[in-house]
């Protein structure tokens, strides 16, 4: 059984595993042990505050499969995505440029250094064993974390926001920071990610230019790779879009991976969530239903898994006691649960059907 | 050979200069009503009814046995107050962190009219025949050059602090300017020669609207429009020698369209503007005869009627000059009148 939960000390060793082997390496989430390690206190001191509106905040959760004993997957929200430092990200724009004299206009598009995603809440830090890809285990991991912000919303902004690694090709090069960023820096790629994850990355943004740049004068492959997603990632780009967010205007300084943002109500997660007591029934008792997240009603305690969406004729949601007793609920309790499935996804080359395989090997 | 003013019955010789003049040189289009305007603007500064923002000192080279013009120079009194003028000017940007051990520089194209208000010599042309050879001896193209710092330091008053002279860049074999091929092609939907054909026309002002209004990282250039940035054309070396000569330098201001180089200096430290030197006129006929090469520069005092030229010889120990009956019809001069003179092999 799969279950997300807060990170704790003794998931250190995972954590280091899983930043190792994230695809491509993510600056958020640098295999780094004392780094890792300040991720974990860090939390811990999310959840543990008293928190009236988002700040510093950054929650880590971990995926933990409960046959191995261990996290295999990994998932964070920064309660701001730019609160001590600012957020950097570079903004599409379009300036007109027109001549009465010549009767001509022009449309010249420019990336321009902007905070403004300093403000919104950030899913970020996100990295799955590989075998458990395909799965709804994907899914859970990644959206575990809206469940969590249904419920503490006082917590975090109304807009969320979620960067995804940008393209790279064969070679693992970032054709965008070739053109752009390794002028200013004269580092290649890897590099840089590596050093943005020691350091911070706002760190780095403060040397990058600071006056906008005119995409005609990048390369050709350069311009291609604004907005576009790392191809590991299209899926999961996807199905972000299904949940309810929209590509945006900003992408990522570095390699011009794709910003997504919402406003967190309209999100289908956060408009079919609905609050359920809970009754208890044998596993092999409980009818067949469409899979959803369910997550209990604790902060520190916060625990989310995939159950089958099945409701008495009463409104209660019917669990399995093994279910039960990993979100620490009984009889009687409310639960929040959620639709897995999004509309619009299933019908899509490569999503994979939501359903109740946990990538057991 | 001499200089005087344009005059209105030089048409037909200017658009015959204008023809010859090729691309790249803007401020003289093949264009009959831009240049008849051109001569009467002229001939209204030398005649002192224009504004100083309006000044446009136009000179011809003159051929005195036959009439032909040889060549063509002008000072515009002040530039951008009727029409913008906009530079690039290359700045150097700092990308430093101790902590990341980052050092590095990053020149940058920041778009300026930094130059509003500097007087500019310009418009120097002098027709294939009258230059190289035979007629190298002659020193035409420095007359034409150096005849604008007696100008102007005979009329000092009319001209501002600052001059300078923007100089024609770089072109490759095929006529093309790299410079504009990378940078001005992407923002201006016309080729180099119709950008330059209107700038000419004075018809700048879709350079501000067309042009980027931020900075241009230069790492973003190619290689080839990089190599332009501040270079001149190959023509136009023995042209900025001269200027550089007198004390002009280039301060990182560049063409916006060709890439090429704006050489400036402050008038008062203009090596020709410090030496020439006024002197009272004695006409003789007989004595030395000039030199083979000529070296003392000559012009007159009067606005109305200005003329220079090349004299056979230089101020006496008493700070007068004598001239041939030759010399001073050439200049309109007599006995008693005084002349600005300079020796340019001091």
């Amino acid at each position: 059984m799969l279950v997300v939960r807060p990170v704790v000390p003794a998931d250190l060793p995972a954590l280091e595993r899983l930043a190792g082997d994230a695809v491509p390496q993510l600056t958020n989430l640098p295999a780094h042990r004392d780094r890792l390690e300040e991720r974990i206190v860090r939390s811990r001191q999310a959840f543990e505050a008293e928190v009236a509106f988002p700040g510093d905040e950054h929650y880590t959760f971990v995926l933990e499969d409960l046959e191995r004993g261990e996290a295999v997957g990994t998932a964070t929200i920064r309660a701001q995505a730019g609160a001590v430092d600012a957020y950097y990200t570079y903004r599409q724009e379009t300036l007109i440029h027109a001549s009465q004299q010549l009767n001509v206009r022009r449309e010249v598009q420019t990336l321009a250094l902007s905070h403004e995603v300093s403000e919104a809440s950030l899913l970020c830090a996100y990295s799955l064993d590989p075998r458990y890809r395909g799965t709804s285990a994907e899914s859970l991991l990644r959206r575990a974390r809206l469940m969590f912000i249904a419920q503490y919303p006082e917590r975090f902004a109304s807009l969320l926001a979620m960067a995804f690694p940008g393209y790279l090709d064969e070679a693992g090069e970032s054709p965008f920071w070739n053109s752009v960023g390794c002028h200013f820096f004269g580092r290649d790629y890897q590099e840089i990610n590596a050093l943005a994850g020691i350091r911070s990355k706002s760190f780095i943004a403060e040397v990058m230019p600071q006056f906008p740049l005119y995409l005609p004068l990048l390369t050709p492959r350069a311009r291609a790779a604004i907005g576009r997603e790392h191809p590991d990632h299209e899926r999961a780009l996807s199905e972000m879009l299904a949940e309810g967010f929209m590509r945006s205007r900003h992408v990522d300084i570095f390699d011009a991976g794709p910003v997504i943002k919402a406003e967190r109500e309209r999100l289908q997660s956060f408009r079919r969530a609905a609050w359920h007591p809970v009754r208890i029934r044998p596993a092999q008792a409980l009818p067949d239903a469409a899979p959803a997240m369910v997550a209990n009603q604790s902060l520190g305690g916060f625990r989310c898994v995939v159950a089958r969406y099945a409701l008495s004729p009463t409104g209660q949601l019917m669990l399995s006691p093994e279910h039960a007793e990993r979100l620490g609920v009984g009889e009687g309790r409310a639960v929040l649960a959620a639709p897995l499935a999004l509309p619009g996804l299933e019908d899509e080359e490569g999503g994979h059907e939501p359903g109740y395989d946990e990538g057991e090997l | 050979m001499r200089i005087r003013p344009i005059a209105r019955g030089d048409l037909d010789e200017l658009q015959a200069l204008a023809r010859e003049t090729g691309v790249g040189f803007t401020s003289l289009p093949d264009n009959r009503d831009f240049l008849a305007a051109k001569i009467d603007s002229a001939i209204a500064a030398f005649e002192e009814r224009q504004p100083a923002n309006r000044r446009n000192y136009f000179f011809v080279l003159e051929e005195e046995a036959s009439g032909r013009l040889a060549g063509c120079c002008a000072i515009e009194g002040e530039v951008g107050h009727e029409v913008p003028f906009y530079h690039y000017r290359v700045g150097t940007l700092a990308h430093s962190s101790a902590q990341l051990d980052l050092h590095r520089t990053i020149d940058t194209l920041f778009l300026c009219s930094d130059h509003t208000g500097d007087a500019e010599v310009a418009s120097l042309f002098l027709r294939p025949e009258y230059r190289g050879g035979d007629r190298r001896q002659q020193r035409n193209g420095a007359l034409l050059s150096m005849m604008r710092w007696l100008f102007m330091a005979e009329f000092r008053d009319r001209f501002p602090d600052k001059v300078l002279a923007e100089m024609r860049g770089v072109f490759n074999e095929r006529g093309r300017s790299p410079f504009w091929d990378c940078l001005g092609a992407n923002f201006f939907p016309m080729d180099f020669d119709e950008a330059d054909r209107l700038t000419g026309l004075g018809q700048k002002s879709f350079i501000g609207e067309l042009m980027p209004k931020y900075p241009i990282y230069t790492p973003f250039l190619s290689e080839a429009a990089r190599a332009c940035i501040g270079r001149v054309h190959e023509q136009t070396r023995p042209a900025l020698a001269m200027l550089k000569q007198q004390g002009l330098r280039w301060e990182g201001y560049i063409d916006i369209f060709d890439g090429g180089p704006t050489v400036e200096a402050y008038i008062d430290d203009v090596r020709a503007v410090r030496r020439s030197r006024r002197c009272r006129i004695e006409v003789a006929s007989g004595g030395d005869e000039a030199a083979e090469r000529p070296r003392w520069l000559a012009a007159t005092t009067r606005m109305a009627n200005f003329r220079a030229a090349w004299v056979g010889r230089g101020p006496d120990e008493e700070g007068g000059i004598r001239l041939t009956p030759a010399e001073a019809a050439c200049l309109e001069v007599a006995t008693g009148d005084l002349l600005r003179v300079l020796d340019t092999e001091e």
